[in-house]
């Protein structure tokens, strides 16, 4: 046993459901609610987009949600044990779902980095008159070819530095000191900042022509199974499934916990919010095309186009207070990210503490120091790219496996729905069925396939962006592959040893 | 803003923060009672 006896440390648990909640919808919402879900609305039909949102919610979101809420708190594991619980040659799946939120870590962290920087930058518009010849140009210093590393961007190292002490300081408080103390100062702040964006965008000039271009419906647009697959897409990244997050946090409930309501409750809030995000961004998106005497749709962006370039645009562009509007945007980008950093490294930690009988803080020492060194590829003048292809790889098909095999084996394989049906009904107002059987059985299986299918034959027959085929090779099928791989190796290590009733308890 | 934009802003919002609301409700009903219960128990 290394790094101190983690029997004398008693199991951790929320102070209050609220703060379960709280971190729970923190972990939810994240970079992508704001920059991604705006982007996919106008892209899928507009407001038509809201039909199959919707359906997608109630058909397989919120029903894989309650699904992880009650592997976590039924087994009181984090996701390798848990699943080992289930089946014991499935704590594979557990440590891939671990692998792959790091993964998105080591980027999300970078990102995060460039969120704080532009948090700074803010005041006094400091990207000049060029956003876009600024963030690709001055700050990130991007190169002209994909293998041409560059060497390191100090100004990125330095905040990826600071993003990784706040998530560092976070963790290492624990889970109802640090994680759920930070959820519940920084959630309901979130919440007002994007709620001031948003009054503030609706009161521009533009800002109904923003918001025709999301809203207006073309309900030809649901014909298109395209559509469709986005929006099951979308729900399933937005809400944390398949990331091991989930069934983590529900293990530190008591055991007494209403676990459907719960769900629904974290659902809508991050569905809520990023509903709410998408009228604040297509605004202030319909302020600046008037601004420019151009048409909306001219300037739409998303992702890291949208905050780098378009936001920064925008704030140029604001009549007045522009500094504090964008201290308001990139404040509410880092605040939901950094509550998605810290769960994501969260259900690291609880895996490696409970597969190596360690100690908190020796895991989140280790977790932490790898993560962190991995991390350093984004931070290279070349790491754009990198980042570019991982996130797409990960999460066109290591998330989508990862949420596939666990639907399978315990719908198909393990035959658990019944008795994990039993346990959340004993306890939860909200009683879960035939829908929720379905749901898991036929629905969400089937949309998963789906989705690896095109996503696969795309892949094969467009090559991404046109990156050199030895880049998607390494940066992306490697990656994935290797970390399949890495699950399968931490399966073995330690395997004949008895599993633990649960760490610390 | 258009008729139909409006509409689907009606739906998005009362759909999504309906439901929200209606699960906020439970959660706070059914805490009350388990502190008038006073076992902290569901």
């Amino acid at each position: 046993m290394a790094g101190g006896d983690p029997v004398a440390e008693p199991r951790e648990q929320w102070g209050t459901r609220l703060g379960f909640i709280m971190a729970a919808v923190g972990s939810a919402i994240g970079l992508g609610n704001i920059w991604r879900y705006p982007y996919v609305v106008y892209d899928n039909g507009g407001g038509a987009f809201l039909i199959p949102y919707f359906i997608a919610i109630a058909t397989a979101a919120v029903p894989v949600l309650i699904l992880e809420y009650s592997l976590g708190h039924k087994y009181r594991h984090a996701a390798p044990f848990a699943f080992r619980r289930v089946r014991r040659k499935a704590e594979w799946l557990g440590w891939f779902q671990i692998g792959i939120s790091l993964i998105i870590m080591t980027y999300y962290v970078v990102i995060l980095g460039w969120v704080l920087s532009y948090f700074y930058y803010s005041f006094g518009s400091r990207w000049g008159d060029d956003p876009n010849a600024f963030f690709f140009g001055s700050y990130l210093g991007t190169t002209d070819s994909f293998w041409s590393v560059g060497g390191i961007q100090w100004k990125v190292l330095l905040s990826v530095a600071v993003a990784w002490a706040l998530t560092y300081l976070i963790l290492r408080r624990g889970v109802r000191r640090g994680i759920e103390l930070a959820a519940k100062i920084l959630i309901p702040t979130l919440v007002v900042m994007i709620l001031a964006i948003v009054i503030r965008g609706l009161t521009l000039p533009g800002a109904a022509s923003g918001l025709n271009v999301l809203l207006t419906p073309d309900f030809g647009a649901l014909l298109d199974a395209q559509v469709w697959v986005a929006a099951y897409g979308q729900v399933f990244f937005s809400f944390s499934i398949g990331f091991a997050v989930m069934i983590v946090y529900a293990s530190y409930l008591p055991r007494r916990s209403d676990l459907s309501n719960s769900a629904v409750i974290v659902g809508m809030s991050n569905s809520g919010f990023e509903f709410l995000a998408a009228l604040g961004v297509f605004s202030v998106l319909g302020f600046l095309a008037t601004q420019q005497g151009t048409g909306v749709t001219e300037v739409v962006e998303s992702g890291v186009g949208l905050a780098f370039v378009a936001f920064p645009q925008i704030i140029n562009e604001m009549p007045g207070l522009n500094s504090l509007f964008g201290a308001l945007f990139f404040g509410a980008l880092l605040f939901a990210g950094l509550t998605s950093a810290v769960s994501i490294m969260e259900c690291a930690v609880a895996g490696v503490r409970e597969k190596f009988r360690l100690s908190r803080t020796t895991a989140i020492n280790i977790t932490c120091g790898i993560t962190a060194l991995l991390s350093m590829i984004y931070v290279t003048r070349g790491g754009l790219y990198y980042l570019d292809v991982v996130d797409r790889f990960v999460n066109n098909f290591g998330l989508i496996l990862a949420g596939l095999a666990e639907v399978i084996l315990i719908a198909w394989i393990a035959r658990q729905l019944g008795p994990l049906q039993a346990h959340i009904n004993r306890d939860s107002y909200l009683r879960v069925g035939w829908w929720w059987t379905i749901s898991l059985m036929v629905i969400t299986p089937a949309l998963l396939s789906v989705m690896a299918a095109i996503n696969i034959y795309q892949e094969i027959t467009n090559r991404y962006e046109d990156y050199p085929l030895s880049g998607l090779l390494v940066m992306g099928w490697g990656v994935v592959g290797l970390t399949l791989v890495l699950a399968f190796v931490l399966q073995r290590l330690r395997r004949h040893e008895e599993l633990p009733e649960t760490i610390g308890g | 803003m258009g008729t139909s934009a409006v509409i689907m802003l009606l739906i998005g919002a009362v759909g999504l923060w309906g439901t929200l609301t209606f699960a906020v409700w439970n959660f706070l009903r059914r805490s009350a009672a388990e502190s008038k219960d006073g076992t902290g128990q569901p």
